[in-house]
């Protein structure tokens, strides 16, 4: 029983969670963007097996997405008005793998010849194409338009009918799980080792037997599967399909979402998947600026944080395995560190509304809310406190950041020494 | 009577207009250790690029058991029964030993790309790794990522790794390149260990090495074999002394 529970452990607390998640979030916004979040995670997981595992970055990934999005949305109209054969709408997502393998597989042939920027750059005409065709094959993509679909199609096996947002959320959570077992599971495989060789050191692996271009095409194929896989599921949640889900948006979005998350880790695509739904979701009825504060958060985690946001949770996994004691030592420290970058942050975020509010208001009226607080963006006092908040945040960051990295320096040496004993 | 592991008739490489390799011939006996010596610049490292494939022949042929694979690619060679390590350490940095190990010795016991089944799983993958490990004296570093290795160990590693294919033609790149007198004579006694009915071809700098490892020396200066022969026949013969300013070989 220990030995399932340690081995399954996390599968089953993922099922778990996902299962009675609807239970405590009743409200139809949350439960769209948990849908969302699904649908994003599987895409991220996808990409990640082309950038964390594969080594290939690529600016075009929303290709197989989309497209497998407007197959999907073609093909549930089509059963509606009984023209295409049935095919329950639960099984779509198998289909929507199809079409983005299909595509993988052709485009990845010529991209995955090469790695680096050859790789990064024929992504990024693929993409550049596809976007453009949206607006020329009309009968296919309908231009900015896109394509309208409606789920509830067909038989209602078991009263099922995807008509309610809670239907397809458990719909999404069970693919997601699906998705993301069988993703992991092809990391310990072969091929999934040698993914990670050809990442490391192509031209040794060619001399072990193995041609790097097999190895990538096949990742590359296997990955447009996943993240068709995922544009499935989108056509099926949103019911519609438009030109921005084969563009480079959306491809940048997943890039951004993975190496927030931390490329190099499995959950750190999943990590960052959920962050920036969660962020984009609230954040953006709040702040028109809220692209702006993605670009700077990820600017901050390409410059500190390597391996995104995983990589600081795993960290401090020698920690809680050794000795988890320790971590209360690291609280004081910690919570300096953490204090004193929100400050920061709150400051930074100050001037931004003040300046963006100032920059793009379209009357007179200067009174505007900044934290839940009127004030006169056209005074000196809101500039001057977000101001010094930043700089005290700032003055704070440098004294209090070398405790908590010596703290944790500090526990690391304690479990080092424990294991050596 | 002996046979030929590799062949190498009349190969030539230019790269642009410089002659690199010009006009070897070259046959290396199955089951020996053959040393290519030569001082620097003399296309010793290019030779091993054109029998492992990295570089497409001028002119001339390259033979592999009879079997010509003359600028075939890199993997074919290696399937083919060839391999061979590195001058500069050339290892999956982010893997570790272990894993280095493994995917060092997949294709060749069939596992190729598949993607149905875990590699953990395979026990025969796991015990030969573990026998590998412990030929190589790398058994307590075998969770180790192989970047954080000491630099001996990664030299240790690189011949792990080409080890593990299982193949019987080795070729190894300077070998104890940089390293001290102490892990030389390891390294040396290592690669003699390994050496049993394989066939080794070895550029080394180090003349101690050579001497002490080689049934067969050859002498490449300029692109071209002035001298092979027993390592006897080498330290006496005086265009080799000429070569070398009669200096290293004594």
């Amino acid at each position: 029983m220990a030995g399932i529970l340690q081995r399954w452990g996390v599968w089953i607390a993922a099922a778990a969670v996902i299962l009675v998640m609807p239970v405590f979030v009743t409200s139809g916004f949350y439960i769209t963007m948990l849908n969302q979040m699904g649908v994003l995670i599987i895409f991220a997981l996808a990409y990640n097996m082309l950038l964390g595992q594969g080594g290939m970055l690529s600016f075009g990934h929303a290709v197989y997405f989309g497209l497998a999005g407007y197959t999907v949305a073609h093909y549930l109209n089509g059963i509606g008005e009984e023209t295409l054969p049935y095919l329950p709408v639960s099984l779509i997502p198998i289909m929507g793998g199809a079409v983005g393998l299909f595509f993988g597989v052709l485009i990845g042939f010529v991209s995955t010849r090469r790695a680096g920027t050859t790789f990064a750059m024929i992504s990024l005409g693929f993409a550049e194409m596809v976007t453009a065709l949206t607006l020329v094959v009309v009968t296919f993509f309908n231009g900015e338009e896109g394509i309208q679909t409606d789920r509830w199609v067909g038989p209602e096996p078991l009263g099922i009918t995807f008509g309610s947002d809670v239907q397809v959320y458990y719909l999404i959570g069970a693919w997601c799980l699906i998705a993301t077992a069988a993703m992991y599971a092809l990391t310990r495989t072969p091929f999934g080792r040698m993914c990670n060789a050809v990442r490391d050191n192509p031209e040794r692996v060619q001399f072990i037997g193995y041609s790097t271009h097999r190895i990538r095409w096949l990742a590359f194929s296997l990955s447009s599967f996943f993240a068709g896989l995922a544009g499935a599921l989108h056509a099926v949640n949103v019911e519609h399909v438009g030109f921005e889900t084969v563009g480079l948006a959306q491809s940048g979005l997943v890039l951004f979402m993975v190496w927030i998350g931390g490329a190099g880790i499995f959950m750190g695509p999943i990590l960052g998947a959920i962050l920036i739904t969660l962020l984009n979701s609230n954040l953006s009825d709040f702040t028109d600026a809220w692209y702006l504060y993605l670009g700077l958060l990820f600017m901050t985690v390409v410059m500190f944080a390597r391996n995104g946001l995983a990589g600081l949770i795993v960290m401090h996994e020698p920690i809680w395995k050794i000795k988890i004691g320790l971590f209360q030592k690291m609280i004081v420290p910690y919570a300096l560190g953490i204090g004193s970058t929100l400050l920061a942050v709150a400051g930074a975020i100050g001037i931004i509304e003040l300046a963006y509010f100032m920059s793009t208001r379209t009357t007179a009226e200067t009174i505007t809310h900044l934290y839940w607080v009127e004030i006169d963006a056209a005074g000196p006092v809101p500039w001057i406190a977000s101001a010094a908040a930043l700089a005290a945040g700032f003055a704070a960051c440098t004294r209090t950041y070398p405790i908590m990295a010596a703290s944790y320096n500090g526990a690391i040496a304690e479990v080092k020494a424990l294991v050596a004993s | 009577m002996s046979t030929t592991a590799i062949e190498l008739r009349s190969v030539h490489k230019n790269f642009g207009a410089t002659e690199i390799i010009r006009g070897v011939d070259l046959a290396i006996e199955q089951a020996k250790i053959h040393a290519i010596i030569g001082p620097n610049g003399a296309g010793k490292s290019t030779l091993f690029n054109l029998m492992t494939g990295l570089h497409p022949l001028t002119a001339g042929s390259i033979h592999l058991k009879g079997r010509e694979i003359s600028s075939q690619a890199p993997y074919d060679i290696a399937r083919a029964g060839l391999a061979r390590s590195f001058q500069v350490t050339n290892i999956f940095a982010n893997m570790s030993v272990f894993e280095n190990i493994r995917c060092g010795m997949m294709w060749d016991r069939g596992y190729k790309y598949s993607f149905w089944r875990f590699a953990g799983r395979q026990r025969d993958l796991t015990e030969n790794c573990e026998a590998i490990l412990q030929q190589t004296g790398l058994t307590s570093r075998r969770n180790v990522p192989a970047g954080l290795l000491s630099y001996s160990d990664q030299r240790a590693l690189e011949i792990a790794i080409t080890l593990a294919s299982g193949a019987d033609v080795i070729l190894l790149d300077e070998p104890t390149a940089g390293m001290s007198r102490s892990e030389t004579t390891q390294a040396v006694d290592l690669i003699r260990a390994v050496s049993d009915n394989k066939t080794l071809v070895i550029v080394e700098h180090d003349m101690g090495v050579v001497f002490d490892l080689a049934d067969t020396i050859s002498v490449l200066v300029y692109g071209e074999i002035i001298a092979s022969g027993a390592p006897e026949e080498i330290r006496g013969d005086p265009k080799v002394r000429e070569a070398y300013l009669g200096a290293e070989v004594d």
